[in-house]
């Protein structure tokens, strides 16, 4: 039970309860969707970016609990960097996510680095990184992105 | 104990006892399966159906018998009204293929049912793009019943086929199949019945249901994966042109043309799955011991113990409640996504299903991503549906 626990832990069952940046803002500039159709994951991004920089990160959708709190986590560190920041926050999650660099990528990822847990569940690392992909997808003008 | 011919159940995961309640993605095979493989390979090997040596007239005996075992298990006429295919998914490509297509012009309908798997919808969306029919869906309510009020319009002089599920994966809804293929007959329009999750559980009788082809799974009722057979009225199966073309479905080549085997071996081109059919044949064999009836009551009592355990559960909503249902689950729970669920219950030993079971438009119907499903077989118990219930308490606990 403790490795559920290491999963579950309490900062994601609080982000899944209560999201950060949860729904469709009335503006957007960069959208996209992400669908893991076989586990039922779905998460839009909506960014609000200019001159380079996201002035504001939202998402929806209805995806599991890892989904989720990587989404919020998400749209809470992206917020305000630029664009090239945002992407560089993506690589070190995908090299958190698998062993190579470690320390430094969790150093930079800060509070999302929590999320280094789920990689003790194989199967649920697409749930984590989907949201990522996502963002990748809407800052560079793709409708869709899978994890899958 | 039936439950002890099982060798995979014994075991712990995750420190716990397996709880194995996945059997609609696939079952578990019992030892005489396993063995009957074991033994093609061991002692057997040999291609069938064109060695003069010992090895093959035994492989080959022993490949023909199978298809009598299953033609006795689904009470076929003759095991030459049985094809072996790789499972029902090939199965209904088969007969869209070779049966269907040739009927078909642009206009002309294809009936399937709301209920369908993927795998009796797809093949039939391929056949529209190449003849330019229509796909026509008979509706389901929010019971997971289908609803037949409108069968004479949705059946008429342009429905030249119609394909339905007998037992639904995703829902265990039991369709009225005997019910839906006279009324189809009425009106001249041969039926495919999908028998992916009926023959595991029910006793099914090819010749009293009167259907035109029905699909049998291996591996969905205790036999080997990629086995599976097709049974087609003798009439058809004389009339249509072959599936696949090679070696074995042919009884003399010259460069200038073929005349092709006579039924089954016509669509049974190349070396086929001998050991999984062998192995098959002995899942049939087993659930013949067994007795159907004996599997279908005991599968009835398991699955009213499951149902009233659930409803304990505050906040779980079942999804598909026919009156005429298999003991198969799909469920929500208020606040936990189903893939939480899996994933929490598995390290309780709980084995289930979550997603949207290869059945997306049963989904879409409910407006929901997928399920959680639990299905159950006979060798299942009533203290395992205690230890499901009591692990999805513990889910709810911990995001609480």
């Amino acid at each position: 039970m403790s490795d559920l626990n290491t999963l579950y832990k309490q900062q994601v069952l609080a982000h899944n309860k209560n999201p950060q940046n949860y729904g469709e803002p009335a503006h957007w500039t960069h959208h996209a969707e992400g669908l893991n159709a076989i586990c039922g994951d779905q998460v839009h991004v909506y960014l609000t970016i200019e001159e380079d920089v996201i002035k504001a990160a939202h998402f929806a959708g209805d995806s599991c609990a890892i989904s989720m709190a990587s989404a919020s986590m998400m749209t809470e560190l992206v917020t305000g960097q630029s664009i090239f920041e945002a992407l560089h926050l993506f690589a070190a999650f995908k090299q958190m996510m698998s062993d190579e660099g470690l320390a430094e990528a969790k150093e930079v990822l800060g509070p999302v680095a929590c999320l280094v847990s789920v990689k003790k569940f194989p199967a649920r690392i697409k749930s984590a990184l989907l949201c990522w992909y996502t963002l990748n997808a809407a800052i560079n003008g793709q409708p869709t992105a899978t994890t899958e | 104990m039936l439950r002890e011919a099982f060798p995979c159940l014994h075991q712990q995961v995750n420190g716990k006892d397996l709880v194995y309640f996945d059997n609609a993605a696939t079952a578990m095979r019992p030892q005489v399966v396993i063995d009957a493989v074991n033994d093609y390979y061991c002692r057997h090997n040999a291609n069938i159906h064109r060695g003069v040596h010992c090895l093959s007239g035994r492989a080959t005996d022993l490949y023909e018998q199978a298809r009598a075992s299953l033609a006795r298990l689904i009470h076929a006429p003759s095991p030459d009204n049985l094809i072996f295919v790789r499972g029902c998914t090939e199965a209904v490509n088969l007969v869209a293929q070779t049966f269907v297509r040739e009927r078909l012009k642009p206009g002309d309908e294809i009936l399937i049912s709301h209920l369908e798997h993927h795998s009796n919808i797809v093949p039939w969306q391929i056949l529209c793009q190449q003849t330019g029919a229509k796909l026509k869906v008979i509706p389901m309510n929010d019971r997971g019943e289908l609803v037949l009020d409108e069968l004479d319009t949705l059946m008429n002089e342009r429905t030249k086929f119609m394909s339905v599920i007998h037992v639904s994966n995703a829902l265990g809804t039991i369709n009225p199949v005997k019910e839906l293929i006279a009324k189809a007959h009425a009106k001249d329009i041969p039926v495919l019945v999908d028998g992916a999750q009926s023959t595991p559980h029910l006793k099914v009788d090819v010749q009293d249901l009167d259907c035109d082809f029905y699909t049998v799974s291996g591996h969905k009722m205790y036999g080997p994966t990629g086995s599976g057979v097709l049974y087609g009225k003798a009439t058809h199966l004389e009339a249509m042109p072959p599936y696949h073309g090679g070696g074995e479905m042919i009884s003399k080549v010259t460069f200038e043309e073929t005349v092709y085997n006579k039924v089954p071996a016509k669509f049974e081109a190349g070396t086929p799955n001998i050991a999984g059919g062998i192995g098959l044949g002995a899942a049939a064999e087993f659930m013949l011991d067994v007795g159907l009836e004996a599997i279908a009551q005991r599968e009835d009592h398991l699955k009213q113990y499951t149902e009233q355990a659930l409803k304990t559960i505050p906040g779980l909503r079942i999804l598909g409640e026919a009156s005429q249902k298999s003991p198969v689950f799909s469920f929500l729970i208020d606040g936990i996504h189903p893939h939480d669920i899996g994933t929490i219950i598995d390290h309780h030993g709980v084995a289930i299903r979550t997603g949207h079971h290869c059945t997306m438009p049963i989904f879409q119907f409910f407006d929901v991503p997928g399920s959680c499903r639990a299905s159950l077989a006979f060798y299942n118990t009533e203290h395992e549906v205690d230890i499901l219930v009591e692990s999805l308490n513990q889910a709810k606990a911990m995001f609480s």
